[in-house]
């Protein structure tokens, strides 16, 4: 650790040779940037054209029509009531995305949604009050230069699997039902069956799982057996209309009806787990 | 010969000079901007800055290519639920070169986030934060925060599936937050669900707050750029003020250029670990 009086002298001579030594901003440096800068906007146009020549004004022909190399141009309108959609948030918050399926709804889970990116944001703060040795040179800390690979590789490992993890797809899901039915005897109950269909179609299954269907996502439990834990139908229902007042935060507001809500709640009491 | 012509300039070329000259110097004496920008242009750098050290100036570039093109989808987007689809779309499909305007946002949003951190982790490899950039890193981080929110907010805009989901989701990320997150989520929605509010919301805070900070940011970190110099590359044998530490042979008295090439670098043994 280098004294104040070191580092003010080591400043000076910076300054020192600089001046001597030094080249003029302008047009060394400069032109380096110019060309930098060049580059930047010419990248920004490439992935502007490329996006927009293999798209098309559909959103919906994207994979059969147009190769949307680059994604469509926009999905389908926003629609709060159809939520067999999956979200996800913009490629560099997939590192976050993916932690919180390590983490389980709900006792960990704000480790994952706000400890964990908190953290990181100190420490990267403090980086220049941890590392207060003079050495610039890699070879010579060895500290840094793990802890670099270590964070580059946990958030490139993260950003993967965010990118690549399979939400099933909303369509599929629904032909699990029948088999859902039969393997937790709810096959006589058509109201259950009724609100299996929803689960499967509203994006449940981004978050949750059920006999081995959808993905455990955002911390959201197993709902295989979730009519053995002694809860009865107007919990679910009220549950399910605003998961806020039971304390989650995290999962949406759908706006079922209340039939829906009911079909819904019959669903999850017939759950009670594979025989 | 070529200082003889100078001096013997016609009469009509001095006052053809003085005449250019004229409305430089008239600013210069009013504002002294003349002046800071030639500091700026002609200020000596450390000579063997290179590839490594264009990355800050990119980054710039992404970002000021975000603040032109916002400028002007901000001219045909129109930030309510009825109408924000569509307008997208007529953007995307039927303006002029509209396609382009909203593609270079739409991806420079991701060449800036990308450039931020390349030019993070070169800052950091180079182990540029220390003494006397402590501040310049803090305010570095604070960018790249900001930044993270600015894409966060934007990502809304289109009014689209993806981007209603993914901000439902987000939204209720902040809300588990203890204490402050569920004041933060009511705050972000304008309301207890995602509407016409929030979108109004994300719209000012995306166009007007964030950049308005971003720029204030980008302006202070400027300007402890030039005013304490970048530093040299670690490795170089030139490098200005040598960095090498106390223990270093080659700091006593002589400047990094004329250290003896043998001892400089990093092929010297000994010296502590971090
Ligand atoms: C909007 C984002 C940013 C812009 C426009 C920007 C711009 C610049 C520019 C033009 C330089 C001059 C040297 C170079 O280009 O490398 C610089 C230096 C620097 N930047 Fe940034 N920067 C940004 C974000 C960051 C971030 C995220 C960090 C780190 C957390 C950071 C930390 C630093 C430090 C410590 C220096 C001094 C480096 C030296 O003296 O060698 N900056 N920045």
């Amino acid at each position: 650790m280098a004294t104040t009086e070191e580092w003010r002298r080591q400043y000076a001579k910076y300054k020192e040779d600089v001046k001597k030594r030094g080249k003029s901003f302008y047009p060394y440096a400069m032109f380096e940037d110019t060309v930098m800068s060049l580059v930047v906007v010419s990248v920004i146009i490439g992935l502007a054209a490329v996006w927009y020549f293999t798209s098309g004004a559909d959103p919906k022909t994207c994979g059969s029509g147009d190769s949307c190399l680059l994604g469509p141009r926009y999905s389908d309108p926003a629609d709060p009531a159809t939520t067999n959609f999956v979200p996800r948030p913009d490629w560099y918050f997939y590192f976050l995305f993916y932690l919180l399926r390590i983490f389980k709804w709900p006792d960990s889970v704000i480790l994952g949604t706000v400890g964990i990116p908190t953290i990181l944001l100190i420490i990267a703060f403090l980086i220049p009050f941890i590392d207060r040795r003079m050495e610039r040179r890699l070879t010579r800390r060895p500290v840094a230069v793990i802890g670099a690979i270590l964070v580059v590789l946990s958030m490139g490992v993260l950003t993967y699997k965010g990118a690549t993890a399979k939400e099933a797809l909303a369509s599929e899901v629904v032909q699990a039902v029948p088999t859902w039915a039969q393997r937790q005897g709810f096959a006589n109950n058509a109201e259950a069956i009724a609100g299996a269909k929803i689960f499967a179609s509203s994006g449940c299954t981004a978050c949750h799982t059920y006999l081995g269907t959808g993905s455990s996502n955002q911390g959201a439990p197993d709902l295989s057996a979730e009519g053995t834990k002694g809860r009865n139908k107007q919990f679910f229902m009220q549950y399910i209309r605003d998961p806020s007042k039971f304390g989650n935060n995290v999962m949406p507001k759908f706006g079922f009806n209340d039939q829906q809500l009911s079909q819904l709640a019959a669903f999850l009491l017939a759950s009670k787990g594979p025989k | 010969m070529a200082t003889a012509t100078r001096n013997k300039k016609s009469a009509r070329r001095r006052q053809l000079e003085a005449a250019i000259n004229y409305p430089i110097d008239w600013l210069e004496e009013r504002s002294g901007l003349v002046g800071a920008v030639r500091y700026f242009l002609f200020r000596k750098v450390p000579g063997d800055t290179g590839w490594w050290h264009t990355l800050g100036s990119a980054t710039l570039t992404a970002f000021l290519v975000q603040a032109v093109t916002g400028v002007i989808l901000a001219m045909y987007y129109k930030p309510d639920p009825q109408n924000a689809y569509q307008s997208i779309q007529h953007i995307t499909n039927d303006l002029t070169l509209g396609w382009l305007v909203r593609g270079m946002h739409k991806w420079g949003a991701s060449v800036f986030i990308i450039l931020m951190f390349f030019h993070m982790a070169r800052v950091f490899l180079f182990g540029a934060y220390k003494y006397p950039r402590e501040l310049n890193w803090i305010i570095g981080v604070t960018l790249l925060a900001v930044g993270m929110l600015e894409g966060f907010t934007g990502y809304l805009l289109p009014w689209d599936q993806t981007a209603y989901w993914a901000t439902v989701v987000g939204i209720n990320l902040n809300g588990t937050a203890p204490f402050l997150g569920p004041f933060l989520a009511d705050f972000l929605r304008g309301g207890a669900e995602i509407g016409n509010e929030t979108l109004s919301r994300f719209y000012s805070l995306h166009m007007l707050l964030i950049p308005g900070l971003i720029f204030a940011l980008i302006g202070l970190h400027l300007y402890l750029v030039i005013r304490l110099g970048v530093s040299s590359p670690p490795w170089s044998r030139e490098a200005a003020g040598s960095d090498y530490g106390a223990d270093e042979p080659g700091i006593n008295g002589r400047s990094g250029l004329t250290q003896p090439v043998a001892r400089s670098g990093w092929r010297r043994n000994g010296g502590d670990d971090a």
